[in-house]
C-alpha cells in the first residue's frame, strides 16, 4: 500500500456573507400609482391586480437581485411596506405573484383602526409608522445584515430612510430622534415606541444605500444634504448600475433590467446610454464600472454602438481593459454622510426634499 | 425623433439659460438633445433643475467663443469651441441639427466650415422670424425675413436664391402650401431701388413654384402682405433691430406710463390681459430662433438674450426643421431653378 502524503491547507473559518436585506417602498417606487388627484386616489382600492402597472425595470431588478444572492449562496430578504391600507392587500399580493416577485414580508399600514380610534390627522402621517416599522423589522435580522432601501420622491422616504440607517448605526441618539419626531408632528405614541425600539436594535452601519425613485423628477441637487448614501436614480437601469457597483447585482442582472426597459417599456437603447451617462457624471457610479457595464450591454446590443473610428476604438478597448483589472469591489464601509443636522433639517434650515410628515 | 445638438455656452445667460432650455424640452418631448460645453458646469446646473436625463447627452467641450470676439480669429484659435464641437457633432451624424444663441459671425462661419452647402447656393442666409398682422384665416402670424446679416451685399441671383430657400423653410416649418414673397424695397413699382433689386423683381416675377407678390415696402412689412420677405443682409438687419427695438420701446413707454398716473394704471390695468398678449407677440423668447439657411444640415440661431424658454423653443423649431427635411426642400427648389 503505497502511502500518501496529504497537504493540507490550514484552515481559517471564513465569517459567512452578511445576509442581503431589500426593503420597497410599494406605491411609486415598485408601483406606478396614480394618486395625483382625490378621484385617483378613490379608484386605487377597487383595482384588480391585473390593472397595477410596475415601474419599468422594477420586477426584472428585483429578480436580479435574488437571483444573484442565491448564486453567491449569500441570505436574502426581500420585504415591501406600503402606506395603503390593508384592504388592497389582496390585489397587491396577486400582482406580485402575477409579476413572479418572490418576497418575504409585506407591511400594510392600518388605517381603519386609526379612523376608528378617531385619529383622522395620522392617516396621511408616514415618517412614525414606516420608521417603527423599519426598526421592528431590524429586530428580526441578524446584526450584520445589510440593507438596501427603496423609496420615492413623492413623500417623506428620503427623510424616513436617513432617519432609520443613522438610527440603526447609533448616530441618531433617541432624544434627537424624538425632537425630530416631534417637529415632524409625528403621533407621540410612535415617538416613544421608535425611540424604545432604537435603544433595543444592535447598533451596526447597516444601510449600504437608500435609492429614491425620481418619480417626480425632482432635481438630484434637492439631496446633497442625505449625502452620498442616498441615490437618486431616475429609472431602475441606473439603480441596477449603482447595484452592479455594490456587488450585489452582476452584468447579466443589469442586462436583464435594460432588457425589460427596451422590450417592455418602450425605451431607446439611446435613453439608456443617457442614463448611465447621468449617474457616472453625478458620482454614483464610476468611471471603470460605466466602461465595463457599457461594453457587456454593447456586446448584448442593448446600448446602441458608439461607432467609434479605429483609434477611438483602441483606446476605448484599452481602458475596458484597464477598468476590468480594476474590477468594482463592494465597499467595506456604506458611505454614509459625515453626519446629517437632522434638527436643522426638519426646522427648514436645511434644503430637503419634502420632509414633511404628510 | 431627431437629436439636437446645443451649445450651452453661447450667449447673453450661457450656460444656465440653455441647460434650463435643454431640461425643459426633455421633461416635455421626446426629442434628444446633446449639451456641448463645459460639462462640470453643464452638469452642477443640470442637477439643480428638473430634467429626463433620457434626453440628454452631455459631450465636452473646453472652448467658448465671445459674444464680441471677432468671427475669423475665434474660429482660427478656439478649435474645440462649444460652437465648433456642435457643429462637428451634425457633421459626423451624431445629431441631425444644431442651435446657438453665441456670436452670430462665428455660427455662419462654423457652419460654412463643418456644413456642405446645398448643391447651386452660392451664399447663406440668416433668417429671422417677426409677429404681424394676419389678412386672411390660417395664415401664420409670423412672417420669416432673410438675409438679416450672414451678408452684407447681394446681387439679384443670390436674391432670387433666398427667396427660394424662404419659401421652402416657410412651406415646412410654417405649414403654408404657397407662401407670398415679398422684396423689400423701397416703392412698389418695379423698377425702384436701383439695378439689383429691378433685376431682382423681374426674375422672381417669371419664376415658377414661387407665390411672389411684388415689392414689399417699409410700412407693408408688419401687414400679412407678405410671408417672406426677402433682402440683402445689410438692410435685413437694419429692420430687425428696429422692430425689436420699437417693441421694447412700447413696452417701456407703457410700463412708464402705468407710475406716471393712477388714471393710466387703471386703464392698463383693465388692458392687463392686453398688454401681456402684445408683449408675448413682441417677445422673441416665444419664437425660438431663425435658421440659417444654404446649408445640407438645420442650423438655428438663437437670439443673444435667449432665456431658458427661448432655447426650449429653438430646439423644437430646430427638431421641427430636421424632421420636416427643410435642407432637401431647398435643394429641390435650387435644383429646379438650375
Amino acid at each position: 500500500m503505497k502511502a500518501r502524503l496529504v497537504f493540507r491547507r490550514a484552515q481559517t473559518p471564513v465569517a459567512p456573507a452578511p445576509r442581503l436585506v431589500y426593503l420597497w417602498d410599494l406605491d411609486k417606487t415598485y408601483l406606478k400609482s396614480d394618486f395625483d388627484s382625490l378621484r385617483e386616489l378613490v379608484k386605487i382600492p377597487f383595482e384588480k391586480a391585473e390593472d397595477k402597472i410596475a415601474a419599468p425595470g422594477v420586477t426584472a431588478l428585483i429578480r436580479g437581485l435574488r437571483n444573484f444572492a442565491t448564486r453567491n449562496r449569500r441570505e436574502v430578504r426581500v420585504y415591501f411596506i406600503s402606506a395603503s391600507p390593508p384592504q388592497i392587500a389582496r390585489a397587491i399580493t396577486e400582482k406580485l405573484a402575477l409579476d413572479g416577485v418572490v418576497y418575504d414580508g409585506i407591511v400594510f399600514k392600518d388605517q381603519l383602526q386609526r379612523l376608528m380610534h378617531g385619529k383622522f390627522r395620522h392617516l396621511r402621517e408616514q415618517v412614525g409608522f414606516k420608521l417603527t416599522e423599519l426598526l421592528k423589522s431590524r429586530r428580526q435580522e441578524p446584526p450584520a445584515a445589510r440593507e438596501y432601501l427603496f423609496g420615492d420622491d413623492w413623500e417623506s422616504d428620503p427623510l424616513i430612510y436617513s432617519l432609520y440607517a443613522d438610527a440603526v448605526a447609533g448616530r441618531v441618539a433617541p432624544d434627537e430622534l424624538a425632537d425630530v419626531l416631534r417637529a415632524l408632528r409625528v403621533d407621540p405614541p410612535l415617538i416613544d415606541e421608535a425611540c424604545a425600539l432604537v435603544k433595543e436594535v444592535d447598533h451596526a452601519d447597516a444601510v449600504a444605500r437608500i435609492f429614491i425613485n425620481l418619480e417626480r423628477r425632482t432635481p438630484p441637487a434637492n439631496f446633497h444634504s442625505f449625502g452620498f448614501r442616498l441615490v437618486p436614480t431616475f429609472n431602475y437601469l441606473q439603480t441596477a448600475a449603482c447595484l452592479y457597483e455594490e456587488g450585489v447585482l452582476d452584468q447579466g442582472g443589469v442586462a436583464e433590467v435594460a432588457r425589460s426597459l427596451l422590450e417592455d417599456s418602450a425605451y431607446s437603447a439611446d435613453r439608456l446610454a443617457n442614463s448611465l451617462a447621468d449617474v457616472e457624471r453625478r458620482g454614483h457610479l464610476s468611471h471603470s464600472a460605466a466602461l465595463l457595464l457599457g461594453e457587456s450591454l454593447r456586446v448584448r446590443q442593448l446600448l446602441p454602438d458608439e461607432g467609434l473610428p479605429r483609434r477611438m476604438r483602441w483606446r476605448a478597448w484599452w481602458q475596458c481593459l484597464r477598468a476590468r483589472l480594476r474590477a468594482p469591489q463592494p465597499p467595506a464601509v456604506a458611505a454614509a454622510p459625515a453626519s446629517i443636522n437632522y434638527r436643522a433639517m426638519v426646522a427648514g434650515e436645511l434644503p430637503a426634499e419634502s420632509h414633511s410628515a404628510g | 425623433m431627431p437629436t439636437i445638438a446645443v451649445d450651452a455656452m453661447g450667449g447673453d445667460f450661457a450656460p444656465e439659460a440653455a441647460v434650463e432650455g435643454v431640461a425643459s424640452v426633455s421633461l416635455n418631448t421626446d426629442i434628444q438633445c446633446i449639451l456641448v460645453g463645459n460639462e462640470r458646469r453643464i452638469q452642477k446646473i443640470l442637477e439643480s433643475v428638473p430634467y429626463n436625463p433620457e434626453n440628454i447627452n452631455i459631450v465636452h467641450a473646453s472652448d467658448v467663443i465671445g459674444m464680441a470676439e471677432d468671427p475669423h480669429e475665434a474660429l482660427r484659435r478656439r478649435r474645440d469651441a462649444s460652437l465648433l464641437v456642435a457643429c462637428r457633432l451634425v457633421e459626423q451624424g451624431r445629431a441631425a441639427a444644431a442651435i446657438s444663441a453665441g456670436n452670430t459671425g462665428a455660427a455662419v462661419l462654423a457652419c460654412a466650415r463643418h456644413f456642405p452647402m446645398i448643391p447651386g447656393i452660392r451664399k447663406a442666409a440668416l433668417a429671422s422670424v417677426y409677429p404681424r398682422q394676419i389678412e386672411y384665416p390660417g395664415q401664420d402670424y409670423l412672417a420669416l425675413v432673410l438675409d438679416v446679416g450672414a451678408t452684407v451685399r447681394c446681387d439679384a441671383s443670390e436674391l432670387v436664391q433666398f427667396a427660394l430657400m424662404g419659401s421652402a423653410y416657410a412651406r415646412r416649418v410654417s405649414k403654408v402650401a404657397a407662401p407670398r414673397v415679398g422684396l423689400l424695397n423701397m416703392g412698389r413699382e418695379e423698377t425702384k431701388g436701383g439695378t439689383v433689386l429691378a433685376e431682382a423683381h423681374r426674375r422672381l416675377r417669371t419664376l415658377s413654384g414661387i407665390n411672389f407678390v411684388g415689392n414689399v415696402e417699409g410700412h407693408e412689412l408688419a401687414t400679412g402682405r407678405a410671408d417672406v420677405i426677402v433682402c440683402e443682409g445689410l438692410l435685413g438687419n437694419v429692420v430687425l433691430k428696429l422692430l425689436e427695438g420699437l417693441a421694447e420701446v412700447v413696452v417701456d413707454l407703457t410700463a412708464a406710463a402705468g407710475q406716471r398716473s393712477w388714471r393710466w394704471r387703471a386703464g392698463l390695468a383693465l388692458l392687463s390681459s392686453d398688454v401681456g398678449r402684445l408683449r408675448e407677440l413682441t417677445n422673441y423668447a416665444s419664437y425660438g430662433g431663425a435658421p440659417i439657411l444654404g446649408f445640407e444640415h438645420v442650423f438655428i440661431k438663437a437670439h443673444g438674450r435667449s432665456t431658458g424658454q427661448a432655447i426650449a423653443n429653438a430646439i423644437k423649431v430646430a427638431a421641427k426643421a430636421a424632421r420636416d427635411r427643410v435642407p432637401e426642400e431647398i435643394r429641390a427648389a435650387i435644383a429646379e431653378l438650375r
